[in-house]
């Protein structure tokens, strides 16, 4: 095994031994390897964004190119201009930079949750109720549930009458709701922990043991 | 103090230990519980057995390191079923924080398995920052997001990205994702430019997901280490030479199964102790109420 892996497989063994050891108790190896993965992860998108984004699509077209790339100018000048807040006597130009994004997402975004999302959800919850017994009542389901948990968070009546059972039922659909999403990040989470074990016991102790002890 | 109450009081950390054991056992000596498929990741199976030879996915990294367990192995399984099929994949990482390494990872794995050349088969054409502008504009001409690929070729001189200018020219795109990302995906290029995109999603967002499954928005969902092992299953019934290959996720579900059962088992003991704790408290309320 070259030197530099084995360098390498060493410090994440560390590093993941030292985040774990928070479950004991917090202590400063496990704050160590925690400020180590903030600073490195900074760092990293830095360095990414760069030499990924920036320099290709944006520097490199203009100094090549820039007659009909000059538009990109823009997009950069606006980039700047955030990092304006930074010096106290020209802070407003980042404010005028961030109002053109929040207009630029608003709009876009604005278009595609319209189109993308809630046109396409609203159009799946208008489900036949007529056809075969179980597709029916899967679809009853559905709908009784949609229009139950809609009625739920809406606060401009109180839940008084007829409003109280049916939020009552949306609240039954929402408790259902979460203990699916808790099974499923349980799951997450302990997929994570296989992952740091499995590399812990195949990638750092089996290793050891069989460079030390030969790998017969 | 009670029984029931000393249970309750409990130090988190023998929960923690416990746990550690039940999840080293099944690493250390797998146990080999069968994994059955579902139709939601049967989809995304049938969809890659139904392209010919020579047809183009798009492979999406759209996450890093902390989903890795979860998503490196629906990356692995999908790239070894493209690439024995000889569907060529376009490569490519919209996550920040380790979707560029993650897809060399794979694809330094997986790639040596295979006859495949890089540029004919398939291509990797880097990470690229702007999440959703980056969708958007492939839609129009992928050479205007990636200029050239991951090393600093130009699109124009590469074989196959002169068969594929934007998603129109690929039959599928696969993102695997963590966060918002595979939501970007259903909501934009499904939605809007009509690509079918199947997803495979951390289990943390897999809930949210089967809306759009269900909607038609995506073609299929894996999710999680589970929807993985789904497909290794898949993988190792339909071609047994790679079934071998193809074991990381079915081998973490032994680890889930003794987990689960062991948190099912926590979640039991802890609503007895809360329901016996409950009843002694109310009925030390009734004798001090009757004094």
């Amino acid at each position: 095994m070259p030197l530099s892996d084995l360098i390498g497989i060493w410090v994440a063994a560390f590093l993941t031994l030292a985040i774990y050891s928070f479950l004991y108790k917090d202590n400063p190896v496990y704050r160590f390897a925690e400020s180590i993965f903030v600073g490195i992860s900074l760092g990293y998108e830095i360095g990414l964004v760069f030499y990924r984004t920036i320099w290709p699509n944006l520097v490199e077209r203009l100094i090549a190119n820039p007659g009909p790339n000059w538009y990109l100018a823009i997009g950069g000048i606006l980039g700047l201009m955030l990092y304006c807040r930074y010096i106290p006597k020209i802070s407003f130009l980042g404010k005028w930079a961030l109002a053109v994004y929040i207009g630029y997402f608003v709009g876009v975004e604005l278009m595609q949750r319209l189109h993308g999302d809630v046109l396409p959800q609203i159009k799946d919850t208008m489900l036949p109720l007529n056809g075969p017994f179980w597709g029916s009542l899967q679809n009853l389901l559905i709908v009784v549930g949609v229009l139950s948990v809609l009625i739920y968070f809406y606060f401009s009546k109180p839940h008084t009458g007829i409003l109280k059972p049916i939020s009552k039922v949306g609240v039954y659909f929402i408790m259902i709701c979460f203990g699916a999403s808790f099974g499923y990040t349980v799951m997450a989470r302990i997929s994570l922990l296989i992952g740091r074990l499995t590399f812990l016991v195949d990638g750092w102790v089996r290793p050891m043991i069989a460079l030390i002890f030969g790998s017969s | 103090m009670s029984d029931a109450m000393k249970i309750g009081g409990i130090d988190k950390r023998w929960v923690y230990l416990l746990v550690a054991i039940g999840a080293l056992i099944p690493i250390i000596k797998p146990l080999g519980l069968p994994v059955l498929s579902t139709p939601a990741v049967e989809a995304l199976f049938e969809k890659i057995e139904s392209l010919e030879p020579g047809d183009v996915i798009m492979l999406s990294f759209d996450y890093g390191p902390s989903s890795a367990p979860e998503l490196d192995p629906m990356a692995e399984s999908i790239l070894r079923h493209c690439f024995q099929r000889d569907i060529s994949v376009v490569v490519v990482a919209l996550f920040p924080l380790g979707g560029d390494n993650q897809a060399k990872i794979a694809l330094n794995k997986i790639v040596p398995e295979f006859p495949v050349v890089e540029g004919e088969d398939y291509v990797y054409l880097g990470y690229k920052d702007g999440g959703l502008a980056v969708l958007r504009r492939m839609a129009e001409d992928i050479s205007i997001v990636f200029p050239q690929d991951n090393r600093g070729i130009p699109l124009e001189d590469i074989p196959l990205m002169q068969r594929v200018q934007n998603y129109s020219d690929t039959e599928l795109s696969v993102s695997l994702a963590t966060g918002i990302m595979g939501e970007w995906w259903a909501i934009l290029v499904n939605a809007q430019f009509g690509q079918p995109v199947a997803v495979g999603a951390t289990a943390v967002s897999a809930p949210k997901y089967y809306a759009y499954l269900k909607a038609g928005q995506m073609l299929s969902l894996l999710g999680g280490l589970k929807g993985a092992a789904e497909y290794e299953t898949l993988i190792g019934e339909h071609y047994p030479e790679l079934k071998e290959r193809s074991q990381i996720a079915t081998r973490g579900m032994d680890v889930q199964s003794i987990v689960h059962l062991i948190i099912i088992g926590f979640i039991i003991l802890g609503n007895i102790v809360y329901l016996i704790s409950r009843s002694e408290r109310t009925r030390a309320g009734g004798r001090l109420a009757s004094k």
